[in-house]
C-alpha cells in the first residue's frame, strides 16, 4: 500500500513540476519578441536531448558523445515518415521515438561490454559516423542537401482560438508538450525503483551485482530509453526547416554534453539551466561584444571561447556542476 | 536528481534575466520591416569561420566597404545602406537560427548575398514564405531561381553551375576530345548542378572511376587522398573540380603528394580564386611561387572580369574603394572581394530603381520587371525575368597566368551564354554599360 502512495506522490509532483516548466515556458514567451521565442523553441527541443544525457551519464554513469548522432537518427526517421509515407508530423515524432529506441537497443548491446574511454569512442565514432550513412545512401537520404521539413503554418483553429500565431511561437506550441512529457518521464524514472537502480549500477557495478542487479540488461535499458529521448529531440529540431548531415554535426554532440556538465549531470534542474545557457549565452556575448565594439574577427569566436572556458572550470572547480554548486550552498546554510 | 525550488528560481531568473538583456526593441516605423526613413537594414549569411570560411569570409567586408562608400555620397533616396552580417560556420543546423535572428531581432529588409547551397536549402522557404526579399544568393545552384513560383523572392547573385559547367563543359569537350576527362565534385547540389552541367555539354563521367565525390566541408579533416587516387589510378587526364576553394586547394596539394600531374585543371569559378588558393596552401607553408607555379595552367570561368586586370575600369574604381572604406581583416583584392562589391553595387542598382517608396513587393517587382536591364562588372547579361531568377547567363573562359592571373584563353575575351536548361551554348553579344566617374549606378 506505502509502495502505491509512494509512486503516486512521485507521479503528482513529476506531473506537477512538468506542467509548472509547461507555463514557465509559455510565460517566457509571452514576453519575448520573435527571436526569442525560437530561441525557446530550441531550448525546450534541445532540453529533451540533454535529459537523455542526464539519464544516461548522469544517472548509469555511461558516457556517450554520440547523442546528435540519435538525434539524426530520430529526426531523418520522422522526416522520411513524413516525405515518404505521407504520415502526419504528430505521429512521426512519436514513430521516431521508437525507431530512436531500437537503434539505442542495439547500440546498448554493444555498448553493455564497453565502459569509460572506450564507450567515449565507441559513440563519439558513431557521431562521426552516422552523417556519412545520410551521404552514403543518397538516394534514400538525399545526400548532404537533405530533406526539408518543417512545422507548417498555425492552424486555422488556434489563430482563431487565441489570435495571431507567429512562425516562431507555433514551433515552441508544438515542441513544449513533447518537453513536458519527456520532462515528467524522466523524473518518473529517475526517483522510482528504476533510477535507484542504475545509479546503483553507477556507483557500484559490483555492489549492484551482489544486490540482484543485472548490470548488462541494466545498461541496455538505459541506452534505449535515452536514444528515444534522443531521437524525440533530433526529431523536433530536423523540423525547423531540414534534416541534413549539417544539421547533425559532431560538435552538436558535445554541446548538449556541454550543457550537461555545466548544469550538473545528475540534475534536471541542472539540465534546464545548462541548456538555457548553451542557447542564450552567445547572443548575450554578442550582445555585450556588439556595445564594446569588440572586432568582428574576435568577436566571432567569443560565444565559442566562454562556453569552452565555462566548461574546463566546471570540470576543474566544480564538477558537479550548477546544480551541485547551489545544493553545496544549501547545505552550507542548513548547518 | 530532484529538482528543488532554489534551483527552480534560479532558472527562473537567470531566463528573466536573460531575457530581458537579449529582447530589442524594435524602431520600425515604416510598413516593412527594415526600412525607415533613413536607413535600410540588409542581413546576410556566411563561413565567416569553419572550413568553407576562406576566401567567402571576405565578401562581406567588400559589400560593406561598397555599401559604406554609397552612404558616404548620400546613401540611396536619402536612407544609408546598413549590413547585418551573420556567421552560420556553413552548418545548416546554425543557418536556420542565424536566419531567425536577422529576421526577428535585427528586422532585415531584406536578405542579401548569403552565401552557401547547402545551408540556404534549410531557410529558403521559410524566407519565402514570410515574403522577404533573399537577393543575390551567392549560389549558383539553379534549382532556387528556375521555378519563380517555387521561390518568388529569391533572386541568383551568381550565374548558374549548370550554365557555367555547360560552357566548360563544351570546351573541354571539343579541346580536349582525345583525353580522358574526370571530375571531382563535392556531393550537394553545387557539385550535383555542375555534374548535371558537364554532363548536358556531352561529358560522360563513370562512377568510382572518372568521377569522385566527397562530403563538403570534410575536405579539411578527412583529406582528399582517396579521390585524387581514385582518378591518378584512372588515368584521368583532364581533372575538373566543382568544389569550394579550400576543396580546390586540398585537391591540388593532394595531387602533388602523390605524384600526379593531369595535362590540365578545371576549376569552376567559385572554387579557383587565386588568393584563397594561395593563403590556403601558404598555411600549409607551400611558398607563394609554388602555389601560383600550381594553379598556372588552369581553366577557369568567370562572368566578371579578373581581379588582377588592371586596365578593366569595373575593377580600378571596385578597388579604389576597397582600399578606403574596406574595414575587414584581409582586405587584399580578390575575385571574392570583387564579387562582394558587385552585388552591393547591384543592390544599390535596385534600390535606386524602386524609388522612394520602398516595400519588400516593390523590389521584388522591380527585379522581375526590371532587373535585366541593371548593369553591372558582369560581361554577362543578368537573367532576371518573371519566368526565371537567374542572375548573369554567360561566361568567358580563361586560363591562369604564371602571376595568377586568369587572362582570356587565346588572349580574346568570348564571353558564351546558355541557360540552366537544354539550350545550346552560344556566343553572347552583350555590351557591358560603362561605370560612372563616381562608382555609383546610374538608374532611370
Amino acid at each position: 500500500m506505502s509502495k502505491v502512495k509512494t509512486h503516486k506522490v512521485i507521479g503528482l509532483r513529476s506531473t506537477r513540476l512538468s506542467i509548472v516548466l509547461f507555463l514557465f515556458f509559455i510565460l517566457l514567451s509571452n514576453q519575448f519578441e520573435p527571436y526569442n521565442q525560437s530561441q525557446l523553441a530550441n531550448i525546450a527541443m534541445l532540453l529533451i536531448a540533454v535529459l537523455s544525457i542526464t539519464l544516461l551519464t548522469g544517472a548509469s554513469g555511461q558516457i556517450s558523445l554520440g547523442q546528435g548522432a540519435i538525434m539524426a537518427v530520430g529526426g531523418y526517421s520522422s522526416a522520411l515518415l513524413v516525405t515518404r509515407l505521407g504520415l502526419s508530423m504528430w505521429l512521426s515524432f512519436i514513430l521516431a521515438i521508437f525507431i530512436s529506441a531500437l537503434f539505442g537497443l542495439f547500440l546498448g548491446l554493444a555498448a553493455a561490454r564497453l565502459s569509460g574511454p572506450y564507450l567515449a569512442g565507441t559513440t563519439l565514432v558513431m557521431a562521426l559516423a552516422i552523417p556519412s550513412i545520410a551521404v552514403r545512401f543518397e538516394t534514400f537520404f538525399s545526400g548532404d542537401v537533405g530533406i526539408s521539413v518543417d512545422y507548417g503554418m498555425p492552424p486555422k483553429w488556434l489563430t482563431n482560438l487565441i489570435g495571431e500565431v507567429s512562425i516562431e511561437e507555433w514551433s515552441l506550441y508544438v515542441v513544449l508538450p513533447f518537453t513536458a512529457v519527456a520532462l515528467f518521464a524522466v523524473l518518473n524514472l529517475s526517483n522510482t525503483r528504476t533510477g535507484r537502480t542504475w545509479r546503483a549500477v553507477r556507483d557500484n557495478e559490483v555492489a549492484a551485482s551482489l544486490a540482484g542487479i543485472n548490470i548488462a540488461r541494466t545498461k541496455v535499458i538505459v541506452f534505449v530509453c535515452a536514444s528515444g529521448l534522443a531521437g524525440l529531440a533530433g526529431a523536433l529540431y530536423g523540423f525547423r526547416g531540414l534534416v541534413a548531415p549539417s544539421v547533425y554535426p559532431t560538435d552538436l554532440s558535445l554541446t548538449l554534453l556541454t550543457a550537461a556538465v555545466i548544469g550538473g549531470l545528475r540534475s534536471i534542474g541542472g539540465a534546464i539551466f545548462g541548456t538555457f545557457v548553451i542557447v542564450f549565452l552567445p547572443d548575450l556575448i554578442e550582445k555585450v561584444t556588439g556595445k564594446l565594439a569588440i572586432p568582428e574577427t574576435i568577436g566571432i569566436y567569443l560565444p565559442a571561447l566562454t562556453i569552452g572556458v565555462l566548461l574546463l572550470l566546471t570540470v576543474i572547480l566544480n564538477p558537479r556542476g550548477a546544480a551541485g554548486a547551489l545544493e553545496h550552498i544549501r547545505h552550507k546554510k542548513k548547518h | 536528481m530532484n529538482l528543488r525550488k532554489p534551483l527552480i528560481l534560479t532558472v527562473v531568473a537567470s531566463a528573466l534575466v536573460g531575457s530581458l538583456a537579449i529582447s530589442s526593441v524594435s524602431a520600425t516605423a515604416a510598413s516593412d520591416p527594415g526600412v525607415t526613413s533613413s536607413e535600410i537594414v540588409l542581413g546576410m549569411q556566411l563561413p565567416q569561420t569553419g572550413a568553407a570560411s576562406p576566401g567567402y569570409n571576405k565578401v562581406d567586408d567588400a559589400a560593406r566597404a561598397y555599401f559604406d562608400y554609397v552612404n558616404s555620397k548620400g546613401g540611396v533616396n536619402g536612407r544609408s545602406i546598413k549590413l547585418v552580417v551573420k556567421d552560420d560556420t556553413y552548418k545548416a543546423g546554425l543557418t536556420i537560427s542565424t536566419a531567425s535572428k536577422l529576421i526577428n531581432e535585427d528586422k532585415i529588409f531584406a536578405f542579401f548575398g548569403s552565401i552557401g547551397t547547402q545551408t540556404h536549402v534549410s531557410i529558403i522557404k521559410d524566407i519565402n514564405r514570410r515574403k522577404i526579399p533573399d537577393i543575390f544568393v551567392n549560389s549558383g545552384y539553379s534549382g532556387f531561381y528556375t521555378d519563380p513560383k517555387k521561390y518568388p523572392t529569391t533572386f541568383g547573385g551568381l550565374g548558374t553551375y549548370t550554365v557555367e559547367a555547360k560552357i566548360l563543359g563544351k570546351y573541354l569537350k571539343e579541346k580536349y576530345a582525345d583525353k580522358k576527362i574526370g571530375i571531382l565534385y563535392q556531393s550537394d547540389d553545387f557539385g550535383r548542378n555542375a555534374l548535371a552541367g558537364f554532363t548536358a555539354a556531352g561529358l560522360k563521367f563513370e562512377a568510382k572511376k572518372t568521377s569522385a565525390s566527397f562530403v563538403a566541408g570534410t575536405q579539411g579533416s578527412l583529406g582528399l587522398g582517396t579521390q585524387i587516387g581514385q582518378l591518378k589510378a584512372n588515368g584521368v587526364d583532364i581533372v575538373i573540380i566543382a568544389a569550394v576553394s579550400s576543396a580546390t586547394a586540398v585537391a591540388y596539394a593532394t595531387a602533388s603528394a602523390l605524384a600526379y600531374k593531369p595535362t590540365k585543371w578545371a576549376v569552376i569559378s567559385v572554387g579557383a580564386d587565386a588568393t584563397t588558393f594561395q593563403t590556403i596552401l601558404g598555411a600549409k607553408g607551400v611558398p607563394a611561387a609554388t602555389s601560383a607555379a600550381m594553379l598556372a595552367g588552369t581553366i577557369s570561368a568567370s562572368h566578371a572580369p579578373a581581379p588582377g586586370d588592371a586596365t578593366d575600369e569595373y575593377v580600378t574604381a571596385f578597388k579604389k574603394i576597397n582600399e578606403d572604406f574596406n574595414k575587414g581583416v584581409d582586405k587584399r583584392w580578390d575575385n571574392n572581394i570583387m564579387q562582394g562589391m558587385n552585388i552591393a553595387y547591384l543592390a544599390t542598382s535596385a534600390l535606386m530603381g524602386v524609388g522612394k517608396d520602398l516595400t519588400r513587393a516593390k523590389l521584388i517587382a522591380y527585379l522581375e520587371n526590371n532587373g535585366s536591364k541593371l548593369s553591372s562588372a558582369a560581361f554577362a547579361p543578368l537573367g532576371y525575368s518573371k519566368s526565371t531568377h537567374e542572375a548573369f547567363t554567360g561566361f568567358w573562359l580563361g586560363e591562369y597566368d604564371a602571376t595568377t592571373l586568369l587572362a582570356p584563353i587565346d588572349g580574346k575575351r568570348v564571353v558564351y551564354t546558355t541557360d540552366s536548361g537544354t539550350g545550346e551554348v552560344t556566343v553572347s553579344n552583350y555590351k557591358r554599360t560603362a561605370i560612372a566617374a563616381d562608382a555609383l549606378p546610374k538608374v532611370a
